[in-house]
């Protein structure tokens, strides 16, 4: 088993401007072969509150159809037993939701031989948030409002045009 | 001599000005009939006789009292100088046209024709816009199964309303501006989409662009005034099969405006799927433009002019609708329809979402896929009214019924097996074959309503309409918004409600016709008469009012199929005299 830690701030880590810290090692508790350790990848995973009523994010144990791991943070790594760290610039189509990190090592044939994480087996405790960006902007705003507002003073105009123009021919 | 050189010349310079128009001439009466084109051809040919006066006085007499004639009819017809005298195609009596070109846009028909199914086609795409973006939606606003499900339902839910209030509409301003009125005050429900932040936002943007579906109704109305009782039906199958393309462009479209704003345009994906939301909100506005300006209500012109003559029969409201409610055919073809093209609005919602998660293919492929569900409209819900329509040559109204409940029902079959597989090709090739078999049975249902009623039939078409959209409600609440089940197995079980729900159908029963399981009454009060008769009280008849549904009553004899009996005709002759 591993060690992976991460460094967060109190309000949520803001996609797109914050920043994560993760390191990871292997547990100096743990008595493994690690010859056929090769490359380590960190992913971002969902944590259970934020997988509750989301099939699409549900956990399944055979790992081709496990949904939870959605993200990779940074590229695969070397492993080494001494561990490395991190500095990872959160992407801004993260969604808001609440994460924990999982290690995955795969050996040379690229399987996962290992893994450890941030949180508890039950991915329940040790969770951090990340705020999304909402993708509005002003101008998508205001020009919802300026299409809205043509359409309906098109229709009236041309509505009442219409009107007055019949009932000038009558008179 | 002198005198006969003169009246030579007299009468060539008559024939000379009345060539033209000798037709009008010969039979005043039939002037009368066609007195729409008249009065500029009145006014001209006026001027002419005018120069013939001048030139003698022996013909005098005769060019004035044809030109009193037509003054009595000018006085008529003062407000129709600006309708157009030919049509390009062929027209019955009341210039509505007989055959249908699909590749023109002349003035009237055929413009409408285009118009109203393309306004139609908008609207769908709006309505369906967001589903093939669910999977960057759900994240961006942090919406739950029964957030997606819900928002799927109330897309939907609006037009049950809209479309029993678009029938009466469509009566009071006309067809043309109820198009206009409901796809330029829907847009803006589309632009809004752009700027929810919440699920609750999401379901009241998707609740008011569900609306718009109703234009369902101005489309049918809208044929039925411009095409002749022989091709509406095909009419209006083309029409409605071809603007339900619009749930599956919608589906395969989508997708790649958002991919298009996010990597040539370098947009976040959040930003993307919101600028994509213009795209139909755009072309919902252009279409109503387009309404506005090139349509017509109704052949001879424009509703408000034409009211104004007192041509439309006063019936009364209360009357059309308990005739509507109390008639069982009603509910049992309302609840069908539900489960045709209810299912289709629903398989709409969820199958791109369906391939995105179970199969896990990228988000434009989902779409792609999915949206063949809804592109199979463009041949399988026409072909369900030619079915019907060729059944009903050889058996009758029994063959309507049992190619409706046939298809129907198999394609119930073919969406319970929906439900069962886990591989994606035969999950593709059964997709295929159920949205065939569910939209030929749309398709197919509309083959048998004109005959359900005549004094009632615009209340009972929008009323089975609604219950189309009412059965789509049903399904999404009860199958896709509970996280109790998945969604493939709420696919199976929607399936089993399909084939509950057509059972209903074996019930139905014309006296003169038949129904799937009993033959025609043999007793003597079992005609088409006695059947749409029985809508009008005896006062009422004596009033005159009933004139029109004996005439479409004798209309509708070809539904007995090949057994056709020559006595009951003797009969309505009788009657007419």
């Amino acid at each position: 088993m591993w060690e992976c830690n991460f460094l967060c701030t109190s309000t949520g880590t803001k996609a797109g401007a914050d920043e994560l810290f993760v390191t990871w090692a292997l547990s100096s508790a743990a008595q493994v072969d690690d010859s056929s350790y090769k490359t380590v990848e960190l992913k971002l995973c969902f944590g259970v509150p934020s997988q509750i009523d989301r099939p699409w994010r549900k956990t399944n144990n055979v790992l081709s159809k496990d949904k939870t791991c959605g993200f990779n943070i940074g590229s695969p790594q070397p492993y080494n037993r001494a561990g490395n760290t991190i500095n990872w610039l959160v992407r801004k189509e993260i969604p808001f939701a609440h994460y924990f990190v999982r290690a995955y090592v795969l050996d040379s044939a690229g399987e996962k031989v290992a893994y450890g994480q941030s949180s508890n087996a039950q991915r329940t405790s040790n969770l951090f948030r990340i705020e999304a960006i909402s993708g509005r902007h002003a101008s998508i705003d205001i020009a919802a409002a300026v299409f809205s507002a043509f359409s309906v003073i098109s229709l009236l105009g041309f509505f009442f045009y219409e009107k007055t123009s019949t009932r000038g021919r009558k008179a | 001599m002198a005198k006969r050189s003169s009246n030579n010349l007299d009468t060539a310079v008559l024939r000379e000005s009345r060539s033209p128009d000798v037709k009008f001439m010969k039979s005043p009466e039939a002037a009368g009939d066609q007195g729409m084109e008249l009065p500029d051809q009145a006014s001209g040919y006026a001027h002419r006789t005018s120069y013939s006066v001048a030139s003698s006085e022996n013909t005098v007499s005769i060019p004035n009292l044809q030109f009193k004639q037509f003054e009595q009819e000018q006085s008529e017809l003062e407000d129709d100088s600006e309708s157009e005298a030919p049509f390009s195609l062929p027209v019955d009596s009341e210039n509505k046209a007989k055959k249908i070109k699909f590749f023109s846009a002349a003035k009237p028909h055929m413009r409408a024709f285009h118009l109203s199914w393309f306004s139609f086609f908008a609207c769908f795409m709006s309505s369906f816009a967001a589903a093939p973006l669910l999977p960057v939606i759900r994240d961006n606003i942090d919406l739950t199964k029964q957030d997606i499900g819900n928002a799927g339902t109330a897309s939907v839910a609006g037009s049950v309303l809209s479309r029993l209030i678009m029938g009466a509409l469509c009566d009071i301003v006309g067809p043309r501006y109820a198009c206009a009125f409901l796809v330029m005050l829907t847009a803006p429900a589309v632009f809004s989409m752009a700027s929810v932040s919440t699920a609750a936002g999401f379901l009241v943007s998707r609740f008011c662009i569900g609306f718009s579906l109703a234009t369902f109704v101005t489309c049918q109305y809208w044929m039925s005034s411009m095409f002749s009782a022989e091709i509406v039906g095909t009419v209006n199958g083309c029409t409605a099969g071809w603007a339900n393309l619009g749930g599956g462009a919608a589906l395969f479209i989508m997708p790649l405006i958002y991919h298009l704003f996010q990597h040539p345009l370098a947009c976040d994906s959040f930003v993307a799927w919101r600028l994509a939301m213009f795209v139909p909100g755009m072309v919902q506005v252009a279409s109503g433009l387009m309404v506005l300006y090139l349509g017509q209500d109704l052949p001879d012109g424009n509703f408000r002019e034409l009211k104004e003559k007192g041509k439309q029969v006063k019936d009364s409201w209360s009357k059309v609708i308990f005739y509507a409610i109390t008639n069982s055919k009603t509910w049992v073809f309302a609840l069908a329809y539900g489960y045709s093209f209810g299912i289709e609005l629903t398989i709409d919602n969820i199958i791109s979402q369906y391939f995105y998660d179970r199969f896990s293919l990228p988000l434009h492929t989902s779409g792609v896929v999915a949206s063949v569900f809804g592109l199979m409209n463009i041949i399988s819900r026409p072909f369900g009214g030619f079915l019907s329509d060729w059944s009903a040559q050889r058996l009758g109204m029994r063959g309507r019924l049992w190619t409706l409940w046939i298809s129907q029902t198999i394609g119930g079959l073919f969406c319970f097996l929906l439900g069962r597989l886990d591989q994606l090709g035969p999950v593709i090739v059964v997709m295929v074959f159920f949205s065939i078999f569910a939209e030929a049975a749309a398709g197919a249902t509309f083959g048998i309503i004109p005959f359900i009623s005549r004094r009632s039939l615009g209340v009972i078409s929008g009323t089975i309409g609604a219950g189309g959209t009412f059965g789509a409600i049903l399904t999404q609440l009860i199958f896709f918004t509970s996280p109790a089940y998945s969604t493939e197995t709420g696919i199976s079980l929607m399936g089993i409600m399909i084939v509950c729900c057509t059972v209903p159908i074996m019930g139905i029963y014309f006296p003169q016709w038949g129904g799937m399981l009993w033959p025609p009454s043999k007793s003597r009060n079992a005609t088409e008469e006695k059947y749409y008769l029985s809508e009008w009280s005896k006062e009422e008849q004596e009033k005159g009012m009933h004139l029109a549904s004996l005439k479409f009553a004798e209309n509708t004899r070809g539904e007995r199929g090949r057994r056709i009996t020559p006595s009951t005709t003797n009969a309505c002759a009788v009657t007419y005299a």
